[in-house]
């Protein structure tokens, strides 16, 4: 007898990931596509939890924060490159996470592969603006 | 002796089944017991078994280092009668905090593989190291 395959979720959307930093860079709020990695840090300051993190994030949230404007970046932190969206809001600065590409350390072979995919994504550092009327939520970590 | 730790080890059957689990090695391999090896470790096969398979065919013990799942291992096999004894050191782990420390790391992993299909792949994660740290 066969099984059916299993249904599987589809995996969080850059929309679905995202995070509210107040002013003291504390998580107020983890998106539903989050939850599982960063529910338990609400209340908690993020680079607590991120070492080495604040260097690499904190430039674009305080360009964020200090311009009024919506700052995009594509990063590289914790085996990963991700394009991060800060957007400013009365409420507070909203993180949009979409992950571009994962470092694959398998084999040789597929970190080597992996590795051109991040390097790709980071060549592309200059990215359209953001669409600010369409972002109008609280809405861009790991 | 007293104060000696033991290399972690596996001994594995004809079949390459883990039939013995080293003390070092249980925490990671202990549940794998009476498992196959290339089952359990899915990839590993092309990586680790000429070797292994060489040891079989020659007698002789066989020493290298292999890049998997992010550990960089000088590995030995060795065989015992009918039973092939494999043990291992890590020599290094990626580090892919920031681009900074998985250069740094990058750099070290390359330095510590040896063998000739890893030449290809030296200049492939030199070429994208080059191109991350915006030097290309």
């Amino acid at each position: 007898m066969t099984s059916a395959p299993l249904a599987r979720p589809d995996p969080p959307t850059a929309s679905e990931l995202y995070v509210v930093l107040d002013s003291d860079d504390r998580l107020s709020y983890v998106s539903v596509g989050l939850q599982d990695e960063l529910g338990g840090w609400v209340g908690h300051v993020l680079w607590d939890h991120l070492p080495g993190a604040r260097e690499i994030y904190g430039p674009g949230f305080e360009e964020a924060r200090s311009t009024g404007q919506a700052v995009e970046r594509v990063v590289f932190y914790a085996g990963r490159a991700k394009r991060l969206t800060a957007i400013p809001a009365p409420d507070g600065l909203a993180v949009h996470i979409e992950r571009i590409a994962a470092l694959d350390v398998r084999t040789l072979g597929t970190l080597a592969q992996s590795l051109a995919r991040i390097a790709e994504a980071l060549g592309a550092r200059e990215p359209a603006q953001p669409d600010l009327p369409a972002r109008a939520s609280l809405r861009a970590l790991p | 002796m007293a104060g000696t730790v033991q290399a972690p080890f596996v001994v594995l059957d004809e079949e390459y089944t883990i039939v013995e689990v080293g003390p070092s090695a249980e925490g990671g391999f202990g549940p794998l017991a009476g498992q196959n090896l290339w089952a359990c470790f899915p990839g590993s096969a092309s990586l680790f078994r000429p070797y292994y398979d060489k040891a079989w065919r020659t007698g002789e013990p066989q020493e290298f280092v292999q890049f998997y799942r992010g550990y960089v291992t000088r590995v030995q096999a060795e065989t015992q009668g009918d039973r092939l004894k494999v043990s291992w050191k890590e020599l290094h782990t990626i580090d892919a905090l920031t681009v900074t420390t998985l250069s740094e790391s990058l750099a070290r992993t390359i330095e510590l593989i040896e063998d000739e299909q890893a030449d290809v792949l030296r200049q492939e994660v030199r070429a994208s190291l080059r191109l991350i740290r915006g030097e290309a």
